[in-house]
């Protein structure tokens, strides 16, 4: 069963053992984790074999350990959970030239098929045969080692940590979102949410030039959080539905100018129909956040003022803008690390609890 | 029928609720960018009825009398010192809209969004059917030979689907589900198809609309309810209807069911444009299309779109005249006539007056 028992020193250098067992954590059922074996696939030519070392629990996974599911993806039999990753490279398969042993990367998740006219046409997040890490039936990475494709896995730059490689897999939502939505110089940006995503969006904002950002929240702490990662003002919102338009004329007053661009990461009927009504004709609404299924908000006025509503799912291709601006420092994302813990059951299920409290939990890491 | 050319300028005015009056509409002073047009084509649109019947249009109230129409076409009979373009007895088509021309959104070319925009027949800016107006002449487009004044007021309604198309990115490459065989719908149908879709699948809960709709192009129909509990057997039917994935969906409706219906049946990465503006309030599957990157592109009139259409109408890529279901003239009577005609629907669909 591994190295003498369940426990594994997480802080620890490489460890060797080319005998070792992979162990990896398992979701069996609702709040239900444990670690076991994880037998590894053999690698091909265009694989490698990395050695996990900071893996970030997502909203996500927290979804799938309360409920076993998230959205449509039902968690039938047991799978490892965890996929915002990075780590070294312990093996590279026959054809890898662009990669080598000893490397420090960042894992990009899902794998695509590369042949259907989704992935052809460059938007492969929307393949519908995609393999992403812990959305069932795909495992996940919370593991020893897991196998990957080597053209998913980013080299990072000397002076970026393993913790923040694990983070581009958030960020590369904010990025993806800033991208769709065009940010830049001239867009003055609303965040609805400052939970993770939220701000990892604002970051992502503001590194794309945005000169002005608001964010909103219903969270006193969380608000101050994101004023110290760089909101140029926040403004508490409450969870009333009736409150929308006096909370309108307070963004607008805050902003001290017209929203070109809101990011809704929450996701729910006020969130969404403050972002309709608050963003100037012609603006657009990315929903990111995926609270409810179905929403009933003001479609048709914001319809009507050419307010478009973008979709944003996941990511593609942001994995090297995102290194290249934790390199630069354009982008700090270590402040929302807030929680780490290293590989063993009992942390395994405390940093899973402390994810899922919220309140003054952003990121929680596990340092293996 | 009574033209009167040397006598004082009549025009049809709203006055209240279901009640339209002929009276005198005295016209402004000529400006040197003005020309004064004897209206000669106007059709008569949802919202000039929606007016009519209830003298509002969502934030548009009509709080004082206010003369009504807007897609129009005419003859110019004077024009301004400044105005080169044109001259007296051309005949052109009508954009409505005059913007402020200044604020960021004009100068950025979105000037549909003008906040300060006056429009024909949006209150308090008083409307076109009328004997005469005075307009700017750079919004007067100077009609082909071969294209009549009632095409020339139909630019209007057909800008609608060329705006629509333009910001769908409609191609020899999308395929287009159009919610809704109304006049609108019907519109945008052509307009997809000039702007080159292969395939284009039309809904409507009305077989005759759905007939028209049939000659007029579309390659298959699909009848469809307005109750919610069919959608996902909808979805199916206009999927089989389409062969393969829908990459546009228009919503020339704006009801829940429709826009539920055309979201549920985008392909990933496609998108919804909303036209139709039914309901303030839209009950829909939001999040899940947006977590297949289904865009929502909103739609609020048109701009730049007359020089196109004239174009399409031109070359003969697009044909209006069939829509064109019944004309009045511009009498007392037949104004009444006319909006009875066009708020009945059914097989109105385009409903004229020729002045």
């Amino acid at each position: 069963m591994g190295k003498g028992g369940m426990s594994h020193g997480g802080a620890g250098e490489g460890k060797d053992g080319e005998e070792e067992e992979n162990m990896a954590a398992w979701l069996l059922g609702i709040n239900s984790l444990k670690i076991q074996p994880f037998k590894l696939p053999p690698l091909g030519p265009h694989d490698v074999r990395v050695r996990m070392k900071a893996v970030g629990i997502c909203g996500s996974d927290v979804h799938y350990l309360k409920t076993m599911r998230c959205a449509d993806f039902i968690v039938k039999e047991p799978m490892v959970i965890g996929h915002e990753c990075a780590g070294i490279i312990e093996e590279v398969g026959s054809e890898v030239k662009s990669l080598v042993p000893g490397d420090r990367v960042a894992l990009e998740p899902g794998i695509s098929c590369w042949r259907c006219n989704l992935c052809k046409e460059g938007r492969y997040n929307l393949c519908p045969e995609m393999k992403f890490f812990a959305t069932p039936p795909v495992h996940g990475s919370l593991a020893d080692q897991v196998v990957h494709p080597a053209d998913l896995c980013f080299k990072l730059p000397d002076n970026v940590s393993l913790e923040e490689g694990a983070m581009c897999e958030p960020l590369s939502v904010g990025v993806h979102a800033c991208r769709r939505a065009n940010i830049g110089p001239e867009t003055n940006v609303l965040v609805m949410g400052a939970g993770p995503i939220g701000l990892v969006t604002m970051l992502a904002a503001r590194a794309f030039g945005a000169p002005r950002i608001v964010i909103v929240d219903v969270d006193d702490h969380r608000l101050s959080v994101a004023k110290d990662l760089g909101a140029n003002d926040t403004v508490k919102v409450s969870t009333n539905v009736q409150d929308v338009a006096e909370e309108v004329v307070q963004i607008h007053e805050v902003m001290g100018a017209e929203v070109d661009v809101t990011f809704d990461c929450a996701g729910f009927n006020k969130t969404m129909s403050t972002a309709l009504s608050a963003t100037r004709p012609g603006g657009k609404v990315c929903l990111v956040g995926m609270g409810h299924s179905e929403m009933t908000v003001p479609l048709t006025p914001a319809a009507a003022r050419e307010v478009d509503v973008i979709g944003i799912f996941r990511y593609k291709n942001t994995w090297p803008l995102c290194l290249e601006f934790l390199r630069s420092g354009k982008i700090d994302v270590n402040p929302l690390i807030t929680h780490r813990f290293g590989f063993s059951q009992r942390e395994v299920e405390e940093a899973f609890e402390t994810s899922a409290r919220g309140g003054t939990a952003i990121k929680v890491m596990f340092n293996l | 029928m009574s033209k009167k050319d040397e006598g004082e300028n009549m025009a049809a005015w709203l006055l209240g609720i279901k009640t339209l009056k002929i009276q005198p509409y005295p016209l402004p002073p000529l400006g040197p960018h003005d020309v004064r047009v004897r209206v000669k084509a106007l059709g008569i649109c949802g919202s000039d009825v929606h007016h009519f019947k209830t003298m509002r249009c969502a934030n548009f109230i009509v709080k004082k009398p206010m003369v009504i129409g807007h897609e129009c076409a005419g003859v110019i009979e004077e024009v301004g010192s400044g105005v080169k373009s044109l001259q007296v007895g051309d005949r052109v088509a009508l954009e409505p809209g005059i913007s402020c021309r200044q604020c960021d959104l004009c100068k950025s070319g979105r000037y549909n969004l003008c906040p300060k925009m006056k429009f024909f027949g949006s209150p308090p800016t008083n409307g076109s059917l009328a004997n005469k107006v005075v307009h700017p002449a750079d919004l007067c487009y100077k009609l082909p030979e071969n294209v009549s004044l009632e095409e020339g007021a139909m630019c209007e309604p057909l800008s609608v689907g060329v705006h629509a198309c333009r910001r769908a990115n409609i191609s020899p490459e999308t395929r287009v589900l159009i919610m809704g065989a109304g006049p609108i719908g019907l519109i945008t149908l052509l307009a997809a198809r000039a702007f080159g879709s292969p395939r284009i699948v039309i809904v409507d809960i009305d077989d005759c609309r759905l007939s028209i709709a049939k000659s007029l192009g579309a390659d298959e129909t699909v009848l469809v309810s307005t109750n919610i509990q069919d959608l996902s057997k909808e979805v199916e039917l206009i999927q089989n209807a389409m062969g393969c994935g829908v990459d546009v969906s228009f919503d020339c409706v704006g009801l829940n069911k429709t826009m539920s219906t055309a979201l549920n049946a985008t392909r990933s990465g496609g998108k919804v444009c909303l036209i139709g503006l039914a309901q303030s309030e839209t009950t829909a599957p939001l999040t899940p299309t947006a977590a297949r990157e289904v865009d929502v592109i909103g739609i609020f009139r048109y701009r730049n779109t007359w020089p196109l259409c004239l174009e399409l109408l031109r070359t003969g890529k697009i044909d209006v005249k069939p829509l064109i279901t019944h004309r009045f003239g511009f009498s007392q009577k037949e104004v009444e006539d006319a909006f009875e005609t066009s708020a009945g629907g059914g097989n109105a669909i385009k409903v004229m007056f020729n002045l």
